[in-house]
């Protein structure tokens, strides 16, 4: 038959090895979750080195094939919102929902916790950009999602383009019928689906005022804006945040592409879902212009897949935000937290939009770290608009911490932040302490970089506020 | 009503890779504390310039199709800025900029985009790209303070002609090239460095040397230059040295 047969033996040997890589993996993953550790990548990370290609035998597990969820922002909250209504469609799905998303992660996710070859539904995973080329050419997945591309962790990847042929050559490496679900939104995203038989699009449409501040363009923290045919600068319709819109190139005429699958906001704030189903009116958990694009992802994920769409507004509604995505959490002294992951310009900006929208004050708390899976380099951070009138009269009070808590206190200076309503604490407890105990009348927004969130989270934990979130 | 001091950002739409708008931020905001009327002038591909309105000029970096885009432009203006630079007009240039203010800059894909030639640099793709923290020593100016700290983030090797300063000598990271230890070229008020973190706001130092220079150039009284608060400024600049010098015990 083909060639890995030939090159790793029998059938009946190549079960074996597969099973005892699973095995040994699960076991010290088991060992390490005992020892207070998180596990969400180990175990694969050993079984990878028994069976380097346990991907390619793990895939048909799941008997839909599967689905990788891509781009910046996003990746996370969609695949919490596809899952959450594929559990209504009945589907069992393989999936890491604790977001370790590279390789090591997605196989993790496959060993999983029940049969040791059991099967599911479906494998819906969100995958790192970079890690992209090899998810696919491993899992031969029968759907891609693009959610974004914007500037994000470029001491990894260098540069912006280098993210697009990422996943440019994952694409190439599906199936031929491989079908692509792509923001329409976003030029660049869209653009992938160029020359594809199978591709659905999902856009916004919004009325009223969006959020940002206007009048900030030649500082605005957005990427390409140039047509990504012709290289012409896009023209603008409406244009959400960063180069998110409705745009059209003056040189070639190239344009968004028609969405089939559309989020719309009015100016009372109400939300639909429309398609050629009709529409559906939303009730979101979680607050943010951004979520409505994950809702757009994650119905257009979906529908595609065959589900009714009447299973989503109710899975919608009953979901609960990912891991450090929007979470909302009630402190001892009745203190409401909003925890909310911040790791590149584009995000940082959607969440202090969110912010500001409500009618009260706030107070906001932010880490930031820089170790590996922070990005090295806090750069970023003069990319984010704290120049934002509305910021300086709604957020009453600033903690700062995390390793670099002084470059961030330096950004807030630099932004016109008066330096007394800032307080910088080197430990992040006792910022988060001091930030709790102060916050009693408002909501404290918690923004860590990733590490940090982590930090956050188990001091949070140790309060007895919140699960530990791998236990999930 | 025209303000006392403009200052000039070239191709802030094309040229803005790494958070580099943080070093026009930190000029804008310490000239403003010290009572100065300033203006940021937003230069894109094409725009018209009065270049004797201009006291201070910033550039930054972007990817290298961006940079295929600006630099014909920026060539064109290069006889209104060569002449400035000969009589005290002060720039910051990082990364891209630095580049194309040198010889000769050759892409990855071995496009060579000729520089402006004030630099007596070249620059070339390098093996590996060179992302990291970096500390360096001044030593091509006589600053208040001798270090200068920041990450760099760039594909291309720089290499030092005989008529080139360096700015400052790496004792953490690759600087230049990761070969003779320099880092950036200073040429009468014009400064080309690798260096992004932003740098201005932790090099308060650099920032205020700029300043001055500007503030000499736009013939304002040199009163202008109280010293600020920069407590934090320090700190945060402190912070990178202390973690360098724990990593090389």
């Amino acid at each position: 038959m083909h060639s890995t047969e030939n090159e790793e033996g029998e059938p009946a040997i190549r079960y074996l090895r597969l099973t005892i890589a699973i095995l040994f993996g699960r076991f010290v993953g088991w060992l390490s979750r005992l020892g207070g550790h998180g596990g969400s990548s180990l175990p694969g990370k050993l079984a990878l080195r028994w069976h380097p290609h346990l991907l390619q035998e793990l895939r048909q597990r799941a008997v839909h094939g599967t689905v990788l969820v891509t781009g910046t922002n996003g990746k996370t909250t969609t695949t919490a919102m596809a899952r959450s209504i594929l559990t209504r469609h009945a589907w069992s799905v393989i999936n890491n929902h604790n977001g370790a998303n590279l390789i090591a992660g997605l196989a993790t996710a496959f060993m999983g916790q029940g049969r040791i070859l059991g099967r599911a539904d479906l494998a819906l995973l969100e995958v790192d950009e970079a890690t992209m080329p090899r998810a696919s050419a491993e899992l031969k997945p029968r759907m891609i999602v693009v959610t974004n591309v914007f500037r994000d962790q470029l001491d990894r990847y260098g540069e912006l383009s280098t993210t697009l042929r990422f996943i440019q050559r994952a694409v190439e490496d599906m199936a031929e019928d491989g079908q692509l679900v792509l923001n329409a939104d976003d030029p660049q995203v869209a653009y992938l689906g160029r020359d594809r038989p199978h591709v659905v699009y999902f856009g916004m449409e919004v009325d009223g005022n969006v959020g940002s501040d206007p009048g900030r363009t030649a500082y605005d923290a957005s990427d390409s804006t140039r047509c990504p045919r012709c290289g012409h600068p896009l023209e603008y319709f409406t244009r959400f945040y960063a180069h998110l819109g409705h745009y059209r190139c003056g040189a070639c005429g190239h344009e968004r592409p028609q969405p089939t699958i559309r989020v719309a906001q009015d100016k009372a704030g109400t939300i639909t879902l429309m398609g050629d189903f009709g529409w559906v009116p939303i009730d979101m958990p979680i607050p943010g212009l951004y979520n409505l694009y994950n809702l757009a992802a994650a119905a257009a994920l979906t529908l595609t897949l065959g589900v009714h769409v009447d299973l989503v507004p109710a899975a919608i509604v009953s979901m609960v935000p990912a891991f450090g995505r929007m979470e909302s959490i009630v402190a001892e002294n009745g203190t409401v937290l909003r925890l909310a992951l911040v790791k590149n310009p584009v995000g940082f900006n959607q969440v202090l939009d969110t912010m500001v929208q409500s009618p009260e004050g706030n107070h906001a708390l932010v880490v930031i770290n820089d170790r590996y899976a922070d990005g090295r380099d806090v750069s970023w951070l003069w990319d984010v608009n704290f120049e934002s009138e509305l910021l300086q009269q709604k957020i009453g009070r600033w903690w700062v911490s995390g390793i670099r808590a002084w470059d961030m206190a330096v950004r807030l200076k630099y932004a016109g932040i008066e330096p007394s309503k800032i307080v910088v604490l080197a430990s992040a407890k006792a910022a988060l302490d001091a930030a709790l105990a102060e916050s009693r009348d408002c909501t404290l927004y918690v923004m860590p970089t990733y590490t940090a969130l982590l930090e956050v989270r188990d001091l949070l934990t140790r309060r007895g506020l919140v699960k530990h979130f791998r236990e999930g | 009503m025209e303000s006392a001091l403009r200052i000039g950002h070239l191709y802030p739409g094309q040229m803005n890779l790494y958070g580099d708008r943080g070093n026009v931020l930190t000029l804008l905001r310490r000239l403003k504390w010290r009572g100065l009327d300033v203006e940021v002038v937003p230069i894109e591909v094409g725009a018209e310039v009065d270049w004797d309105r201009i006291s201070l000029v910033f550039m930054g970096g972007g990817e290298d199709s961006h940079q295929v885009l600006i630099a014909d432009d920026f060539r064109a203006r290069a006889d209104q800025l060569l002449k400035r630079f000969e009589n005290g007009l002060p720039m910051l240039a990082i990364c891209g900029a630095y580049q194309l203010l040198g010889k000769e800059y050759v892409t990855t894909n071995q496009t060579i985009l000729p520089g402006v030639g004030y630099f007596d640099v070249r620059t070339e793709p390098g093996a590996e790209r060179k992302i990291g923290d970096v500390v360096c020593q001044v030593e091509g100016l006589d600053l208040s303070l001798a270090t200068l700290v920041g990450f760099e983030n760039h594909g291309g090797v720089t290499y030092l002609g005989p008529d080139a300063t360096p700015l400052a000598r790496v004792s953490t990271g690759s600087g230049n090239n990761g070969v003779d230890g320099s880092e950036g070229v200073v040429r009468n008020h014009v400064v080309g460095t690798y260096l992004h973190g932003s740098l201005l706001p932790k090099n308060p130092h650099l920032a205020d040397r700029l300043i001055s220079w500007a503030l000499r150039y736009a013939e304002i009284q040199d009163a202008f230059m109280a010293d600020l608060n920069d407590e934090w400024e320090y700190r945060a600049h402190q912070a990178m040295l202390s973690r360098q010098s724990e990593r090389h015990r």
